[in-house]
C-alpha cells in the first residue's frame, strides 16, 4: 500500500490529482490511501480522508510500503523515522500552495543527501513512483545532543 | 497548573497582582549559581516545537515556561511548566500579528525570563524582541527547513541574538555571528 499525505494546513490537489492520473495510465499497481486535507477534489482511483487521527495516521505509515507527500519537514521526518521510502513534490508559491518556496530547497537538500526522492512537477511523477519501489532511504544521523550541549554551555556561562 | 488566557486580567491588573518584589541574586544571601535561571521556550506549533523539544537536555533543571501558538500542545508541553498560547500569526495577516504581539508582550512582562530559547517562527521572533527589551539573553536555533538562507524571523532576531545556531553548514559560512554544530533532526 502506498500512503499519500499532504498535511492538513492547506490542500495540495496538484499532487493528489497527479497520483490519480498515474493510476489511470498504469504507473501504480498497488493500493493507495490518501490524506488530502479539506478540498473538493475527490480521487477516482483510491480512498481518501481530509484528515486522520494521529493513531490512524501512524497506522497507515506503518503499513505503507512507501509514502508520497508534500515536502514538509513533518512528512520527511516521519518517513525517515519509520524507514519508509518517500517521494515528495514540493508545494509552490506560484500556485498558492504555500507562503514561500522553502519546500523546494528543503526537498532538494534531502534528496541530495539520499534520504528521499523528489519530483518538481507532476509530469515526472509516474517515473519516480516506479523508482520509489526500489529506493532505500539513507539513514539520517542528527546531532541534537551536540546542539543541546552548546546551548547548555552558553547557559552555564551566564551563571558564572 | 493550567491557566486559560481568556480569564486572565488585563495588563493593568497583572502589574499589580502578579509581579513579586524584585530580588537581586547577588544580595539576597544565596549564591548566584543556586538561583534557578528562568528560561522562556518559544516556538510555533508543529516542526518548530518538535525541534525545540529535541534540545530539552539543554534546559534540564532550569525553571522553564512555554509560549506557543496552538492550545492542542498545552498538555504535552505542560511538563515543562506554564504553557501560554499566543495564537497563530504570519506576515500575511497584520491584525493577527498585532494581537499576538500584545499577548507576547504581556506574557514576557509578567514572567521576566532570564533567557529565551526559540526555534521560530513569528511568535518566537516577537518573544525574543520583548524579552531582550527586559534584559533577557536570546538563543535562536534557525529551523532545519531553512536551507539556502536564514528564515525571515531569524534574520530579524540575528542582530539581537546572544547565541545564533543554524542547522546547515552553508548558512554558517554565509552569515557572520552564526554557528553550526549539527542538525537537531
Amino acid at each position: 500500500m502506498i500512503f499519500l499525505t499532504v498535511g492538513t494546513q492547506f490542500p495540495f490537489d496538484r499532487l493528489v490529482q497527479a497520483v490519480d492520473e498515474a493510476f489511470d495510465n498504469g504507473s501504480i499497481d498497488e493500493e493507495v490511501f490518501a490524506q488530502i486535507g479539506e478540498t473538493s477534489y475527490r480521487p477516482r482511483n483510491f480512498g481518501s480522508a481530509a484528515r486522520l487521527e494521529k493513531r490512524v495516521f501512524d497506522n497507515y505509515v506503518k503499513q505503507a510500503s512507501s509514502i508520497i507527500g508534500h515536502a514538509g519537514m513533518g512528512t520527511i521526518t516521519m518517513a525517515l523515522y519509520n524507514h519508509k521510502p518517500l517521494l515528495v513534490m514540493p508545494r509552490l508559491k506560484r500556485y498558492h500552495e504555500v507562503v514561500n518556496n522553502h519546500q523546494v530547497a528543503l526537498a532538494k537538500k534531502f534528496s541530495e543527501l539520499g534520504h528521499i526522492l523528489v519530483v518538481y512537477n507532476a509530469d515526472d511523477l509516474p517515473d519516480s513512483i516506479c523508482r520509489l519501489k526500489n529506493f532505500i532511504p539513507k539513514e539520517r544521523i542528527a546531532a541534537p545532543s551536540v546542539v543541546a550541549d552548546r546551548i547548555r554551555r552558553f547557559l552555564n556561562s551566564l551563571r558564572d | 497548573m493550567v491557566r486559560h488566557r481568556k480569564e486572565v486580567h488585563p495588563l493593568s491588573a497583572n502589574l499589580l497582582a502578579t509581579n513579586p518584589p524584585a530580588t537581586n541574586p547577588k544580595t539576597s544571601g544565596y549564591m548566584v549559581t543556586t538561583k534557578k535561571m528562568k528560561i522562556c521556550l518559544a516556538a510555533s506549533a508543529g516542526g518548530h516545537t518538535s525541534q525545540l523539544l529535541e534540545l530539552s537536555e539543554s534546559w534540564r533543571g532550569s525553571h522553564t515556561f512555554w509560549i506557543t501558538t496552538a492550545s492542542a500542545l498545552r498538555e504535552m508541553l505542560s511538563k515543562y511548566g506554564q504553557v501560554y498560547i499566543a495564537g497563530e500569526c504570519n506576515r500575511e495577516h497584520l491584525l493577527r500579528v498585532i494581537v499576538v504581539l500584545l499577548r507576547c508582550a504581556r506574557i514576557v512582562f509578567r514572567e521576566r525570563p532570564d533567557v529565551v530559547i526559540s526555534t521560530g517562527a513569528a511568535v518566537g521572533c516577537i518573544t525574543c524582541f520583548f524579552s531582550k527589551l527586559f534584559g533577557a539573553k536570546v538563543v535562536w536555533i534557525d529551523s532545519i527547513t531553512n536551507v539556502e538562507r536564514i528564515s525571515l524571523s531569524g534574520r530579524l532576531v540575528r542582530p539581537i541574538a546572544d547565541l545564533f545556531l543554524v542547522q546547515w553548514p552553508e548558512l554558517a559560512k554565509k552569515y557572520s555571528n552564526v554557528e553550526y554544530l549539527g542538525a537537531v533532526i
